[in-house]
């Protein structure tokens, strides 16, 4: 059937399952504006900055395993997807970013809003496409959709010129994807199962990462059988929180800069660390020249860019994740590791995270959080200290419940991946976590969450300072604050001017009574929690420094066999101000 | 590990962007790229490429597998000389003497290279060979006043396919 460019782009909404995109319009996605007026299928979401379609794109796909998918105009519209599109490529996120560009004839002239966004996102994007042929449009579509959500996942963006809007077509879609250059992983080779089952059961200490890459596969029960049966260890990457039960005894929680000392302090002393779908980041592993000193490294994954990309690897398996577990399985045998275990829990005895009391620190909001939720609720963080402590405190109990920036880090992230996850499982309940300085980089959506009545509750940290940043300058920088102290609006009289359910909190006597407050109302919170402005996120590796470097909090006091244990670098904050 | 010259051969489908998309990735992960050529090959809307990258064999197998990833690529590998034809065609232009042009065919001669244009003032010469050869002529060449230079980069093909 003869179809216009704006048709095909809205069939193939429907087709590859599309029930919500965000989006923002302009002056060249006219025609698939006026398009979309006949689709009430899909939900457009109107934003307030394109930043926010793509992030609220990525916090959908977080929550649901499926292609996020954000629409912008040429121009700048296009460059301001460009930091969500970055965002994703770093954390493997499924999304399709469609963007309009002036008329093919117009491009290369300098046209009014025209920028090369296939060239700016060439780096940033699992592939992407300029369209200038109509007939290729279905085509392009379907691949695009196949590609983000398969193999390795990541962000496609489709660029296409008006004038391909409004062309005319009958290319039908095609039934079935086939790239030669594209081999998305698939079962794993037998022998490099055998060799990591041979590595396993000989272990005296093994530890597992797991990383995102088990959500990803949804490998969930497979890595749970695992650790079951042989009774190993497991520690998440910050992006794999969720992906094993923080309640079960042989969670140790999340390793790396700011990880737990008994999962981090194992994996220095293991002999065995078993990656799941991890990438070994400068985050997770400290200086890699004294990474696992002691370990042989067993590597998981399904991209073979990822193996021996920081660290050695003597072993791995290249496959789909949910089928390499599935296998090696068949292969493993129970097995104990007392001693290993013992030492662990000794770890996790002098070594725990800590709650000061008396005060009104982040951590007690976050821990709060946690108990008030159970766990239950699906959180969203921006980046920075209230991000390290979220994911020390805050015990998820379902996977896909956790969206987070790990890879690039992005400010202003929390609210809207928020709302993105929000719109796509509308029965859970939303948290953001996030900074004074990340909400004011994307606060504006607070008009977008009021239109859609998208009820997010925004748990909001105000300290008065760009708190990570502050705690290095105290640490590295001689306690020179430099740029470091962030002003705010009355946020009671932001969110009166949004018509936002505003609460405040600067006592630990209201906490409670606050989060219950936010949680039972319907409809957007805003929740400002005024803490302690100079507080540390403890655990610590410095950078450059190796994970047994360990900087321990300075109000744990440590045990006499802390002392006497001998066995790391471990220190107390004091050590590295000097 | 030393860094070397390593001979990496790709086969592209070939879209509006990829080229750029390829070498793009040699910059943003900061491989060392020598030289690179692009050409047509046996399939239509699939193009032969052709990199020289220096690096340790650790870095020559991360630059596979980043170049393995991309979509457009439907396969590459790093060609040992051994088992390879590697060629480049440089142009050398010289403008020598009056008394040099003698002494200057004879060289061309003794290369088994070509002139392929002429004027009273300067000579093109042109080679085909590999990179060892073409830079022994380069050398032999100094003395003629050498005033351009244009190579195409290696181009490789293994022995048996």
């Amino acid at each position: 059937m003869n179809r216009s460019g704006a048709k095909i782009v809205m069939e193939a909404l429907v087709r590859e399952g599309v029930d919500t995109i965000f989006g923002y319009p302009g002056g060249v996605v006219l025609p698939l504006y006026d398009e979309m007026l006949n689709w009430p299928q899909v939900r457009h979401v109107l934003v307030r900055h394109e930043q926010c379609a793509a992030h609220m794109a990525d916090g959908y796909a977080r929550a649901t395993g499926k292609v996020g998918v954000c629409l912008a105009t040429s121009g700048p519209g296009a460059t301001n997807l460009v930091t969500g599109i970055a965002t994703a490529i770093m954390d493997g996120i499924p999304m399709v970013a469609i963007t309009g560009n002036v008329n093919s004839w117009a491009i290369g002239k300098d046209a009014f809003q025209e920028t090369d966004i296939q060239g700016i996102t060439i780096p940033i994007t699992k592939h992407n496409y300029l369209v200038t042929d109509i007939n290729e449009l279905p085509q392009v579509l379907a691949e695009a959709f196949y590609l983000a959500n398969s193999g390795r996942k990541g962000p496609v963006l489709v660029d296409i010129p008006k004038d391909v809007f409004t062309a005319m077509s009958e290319a039908p879609f095609p039934d079935t994807i086939v790239r030669r250059g594209y081999k998305p992983a698939g079962a794993p080779a037998r022998a490099e199962i055998e060799v990591a089952a041979r590595l396993i059961s000989e272990a005296q200490r093994p530890v597992i990462i797991a990383g995102a890459g088990i959500l990803h596969a949804q490998a969930m029960a497979e890595l749970l059988y695992l650790a079951e049966t042989t009774k190993i260890p497991v520690i998440n990457s910050l992006l794999g929180l969720g992906s094993f039960p923080r309640d079960h005894e042989l969670s140790l929680g999340m390793m790396g800069m700011h990880g737990e000392a008994a999962g981090t302090l194992a994996v220095q002393e293991a002999d065995l660390v078993i990656g799941l779908g991890n990438r070994f980041d400068d985050r997770l592993t400290g200086n890699t020249g004294g990474f696992a000193p002691k370990a042989k490294i067993l590597h998981f994954d399904l991209d073979p860019s990822e193996i021996g990309k920081t660290v050695n690897p003597v072993a791995w398996v290249l496959g789909d994740l949910k089928l390499s577990l599935g296998e090696l399985n068949k292969l493993i045998q129970p097995s104990e590791h007392p001693a290993w275990m013992a030492q662990i829990r000794v770890w996790q005895t002098q070594f725990p995270l800590i709650v000061p009391e008396g005060r009104f620190p982040t951590r007690t909001v976050l821990k709060g959080l946690n108990d008030v939720t159970h766990g239950n609720a699906i959180v969203a963080t921006d980046v920075g200290q209230h991000q390290m402590w979220t994911a020390q405190f805050y015990k998820m109990k379902k996977p896909m419940s956790w969206l987070s920036s790990g890879g690039l880090g992005t400010m202003g992230y929390g609210f809207p991946a928020a709302m993105g996850a929000k719109f796509a499982r509308p029965d859970e309940e939303v948290w953001a976590v996030v900074g004074d300085g990340g909400f004011q980089m994307t606060l504006q959506e607070l008009q977008t969450a009021v239109e859609y009545n998208c009820n997010v509750k925004i748990c909001l940290i105000n300290n008065g300072f760009l708190g990570m940043v502050r705690q290095w300058q105290e640490l590295f920088y001689d306690n020179r604050h430099s740029h470091v102290a962030m002003g705010s609006p009355d946020f009671c009289k932001l969110a009166d001017a949004y018509g936002v359910k505003f609460f405040r909190c600067s006592r630990l006597e209201d906490l409670e009574a606050t989060l219950k407050g936010a949680s039972d109302h319907v409809g957007p919170v805003l929740c400002e929690f005024v803490v302690e402005m100079e507080e540390n996120v403890f655990p610590m590796v410095g950078p450059g420094a190796t994970n047994s470097a360990l900087v321990m909090d300075p109000d744990l006091i440590p045990s006499e066999e802390a002392h006497q244990l001998g066995a790391f670098e471990t220190t107390h904050a004091g050590a590295v101000k000097s | 590990m030393s860094a070397k010259h390593h001979t990496i051969t790709a086969l592209v489908q070939n879209e509006a962007g990829t080229i750029n998309r390829l070498v793009s990735l040699f910059r943003r992960r900061g491989f060392s790229l020598a030289s690179f050529n692009a050409g047509d090959c046996e399939d239509p809307g699939f193009s032969r490429l052709t990199f020289i990258v220096d690096g340790d064999d650790a870095t020559i197998s991360q630059c596979l597998k980043q170049l393995d990833k991309l979509i457009d690529v439907v396969e590459c590998e790093d060609l040992p000389k051994e088992s390879s034809v590697q060629r480049e065609l440089a142009l050398i232009r010289v403008e020598p003497t009056e008394d040099q042009r003698q002494s200057l065919y004879n060289i061309v001669n003794e290369f088994i290279a070509r002139t392929p244009r002429s004027t009273p003032t300067c000579v093109v010469v042109e080679q085909v060979a590999d990179v060892y050869d073409i830079e022994r002529l380069i050398e032999a060449l100094r003395p003629f006043n050498i005033t351009e230079i244009v190579r195409t980069g290696v181009v490789a093909m293994k022995v048996e396919g």
